[in-house]
């Protein structure tokens, strides 16, 4: 294990198959400090699965998953659940608990999972939401905000424990463009700001190119695209070209059931 | 050994065509409920070991705000449904025995025959079956929703246990709550039966009150507690484990309610008479 730690994450051969599928064929993946790695991929294709492995939800097939120098597959039920205080995770549809109001949604992992008094609490919640413009809505109920403001309030979440890692997964994701892009560069400023390093999984390009200071495209259960947004668009990988472009025709759709509807 | 699945019944299939279809089919089923029964014990011992690590570290397993919520919910809030179906129970059960007994004279039986019958049988079972359906219910759909929303699993990815955060504390409202409501049960149909006994068969309510206490004993209501314990584990077990095993979005939610009260009602009854079995075999 003692040639892990440099890389925050790294994922070594990792293959995550089902009976009737298998959704990572070979993946490997190494994550630097710092990085904002976007993994970008079809609908489907295993991008938040990565996700998952890497907060031990589900177990791979083969392979070694690192985060830090632990590994995350090895590890006793109480020494993984230290190890995800580190990450941060911010779900699709943020996944805020919706019995419990703004404020305690983003206490709950102080709460839980530090003996912090009720003040000191408060403090960091309000400083937290702070970051994310939602003080105002500290007191309302998940169900009372709109799409992009529980995102906000998931990120706040995701970012009180101070973590060293955050997973976004969609973060733009049924947003309309100008939230979005406000999501984004609060993205962008909070890794800034907190020195973390972050893995985002997204199919939107615009907000992939904004995000990202390294890309990596999923295929078929393989990544076969791992650069810096420059190199990236300039590859000359026709998966990546045609995922870029977003045409119709090219290797994506054939095979794909999806191409029934093309034709 | 054909499996479940590539078993293929024709119309001309029968018993006597085809015996070994309806021993697979039994063998399938039973060894499905099997692995259900496996998982759950897997899934209690789990929460209680999830916790039980918590306090080793010196913490509170969770919030004591949060466990009376349930308390209060699963326990004072049931307190009048359970009072008013024993009591009526008590009422009618009284009235149709004493009418019989009336014919050969021993109507005075009437009040220990209730009370017994309440306090180590029909008290904490009438009080499993309804805290399956009303709280065993609100339990599953509760849980189930958070999972299909991906709310347990945030709570997981932070680092929280669910089963400790989630579950125990349910578990445990349930567990010690128990018994208090069929104490509330057994009461109620006392009461009832006190009211039938005066006012039908002239029994006073001092000399009930002496019927009752000769009849009882102490191991009735002991054999009624211990029960009680054990119901309530088993609704809060089953309806969290269905709760948090929902797949297939609000559908799944829909299903895995009715199959949690209904499995709850199943094995409380089941339970019931195994240990009645087992109690009367073993210590006569």
């Amino acid at each position: 294990m003692s040639d892990a730690p440099t890389h925050v994450v790294e994922l070594r051969d990792v293959q995550l198959a089902f009976p009737q599928k298998t959704v990572l064929e070979k993946v490997s993946l190494k994550v630097d400090p710092l990085d904002r790695l976007v993994i970008m991929g079809q609908s489907g294709s295993g991008k938040s699965t990565i996700l998952r492995l890497i907060l031990g939800i589900i177990q791979p097939t083969a392979g070694e998953i690192f985060f830090k120098q632990f590994e995350i597959s090895r590890l006793q039920r109480r020494k993984l659940q230290q190890v995800r205080t580190h990450i941060g995770m911010v779900y699709q549809y943020s996944a805020l608990l919706s019995s419990r109001n703004v404020r305690d949604n983003v206490a709950l992992p102080l709460e839980e999972l530090t003996r912090k008094s009720t003040a000191e609490i408060d403090k960091i919640v309000d400083e937290k939401l702070e970051m994310v413009g939602m003080m105002e809505s500290k007191n309302q109920m998940p169900s009372e905000l709109s799409g992009g403001m529980r995102k906000r309030v998931s990120l706040a979440r995701a970012l009180v424990m101070d973590p060293e890692l955050i997973l976004f997964d969609e973060p733009s994701a049924g947003l309309d463009p100008v939230i979005s892009s406000v999501i984004d560069e609060l993205i962008i400023s909070l890794t800034d700001r907190s020195k973390v390093t972050s893995i985002i999984v997204t199919h939107e390009m615009e907000s992939a190119f904004r995000i990202g200071t390294r890309m990596a495209m999923l295929y078929q259960g393989i990544v076969i695209a791992d650069a810096t947004p420059e190199e990236f668009k300039k590859s000359n990988d026709p998966v990546v070209r045609q995922f870029l472009s977003g045409s119709t025709e090219g290797p994506i759709l054939e095979g794909s059931k999806d191409a029934v509807a093309t034709k | 050994m054909p499996r479940r699945d590539q078993i293929h019944h024709t119309p001309n299939d029968s018993l006597v065509a085809a015996p070994g279809n309806v021993v697979a089919d039994v063998g399938a089923k039973s060894r499905e409920v099997l692995r259900e029964v496996g998982s759950l014990f897997w899934f209690v011992i789990n929460t209680v070991s999830e916790t039980l690590e918590r306090v080793r570290r010196g913490r509170a397993p969770f919030r004591a705000a949060q466990f009376f919520r349930y308390t209060e919910r699963a326990g004072v809030g049931s307190v009048p449904l359970v009072a008013m179906v024993s009591f009526f129970l008590g009422l009618t059960m009284a009235l149709l025995t004493g009418y019989q007994l009336q014919r050969f004279g021993t109507e005075r039986l009437v009040p220990g025959l209730v009370a017994i019958a309440f306090t180590r049988e029909l008290g904490p079972l009438l009080t499993g079956i309804m805290l399956a359906a009303r709280i065993g219910a609100s339990f599953t759909a509760e849980l189930g929703t958070m999972q299909v929303s991906e709310e347990v699993e945030a709570i997981e990815a932070m680092g929280i246990g669910p089963l400790r955060f989630l579950v125990a504390p349910r578990l445990l409202a349930l567990f010690s709550l128990m018994p208090c409501l069929s104490l509330i049960s057994s009461v109620a149909a006392i009461i009832a039966t006190a009211l039938i006994s005066r006012a039908y068969f002239h029994i006073a309510f001092v000399y009930f009150q002496d019927l009752v206490l000769h009849a009882l004993l102490i191991r009735d209501i002991v054999t009624g507690i211990l029960k009680s314990f054990m119901f309530g584990l088993l609704i809060g077990a089953i309806a969290c484990y269905r709760g948090l095993t929902v797949k297939g979005g609000a559908a799944g939610v829909g299903t895995s309610t009715t199959s949690s009260v209904v499995t709850a009602i199943t094995v409380v009854i089941g339970f019931d008479t195994v240990f009645n079995i087992v109690y009367i075999v073993f210590f006569p």
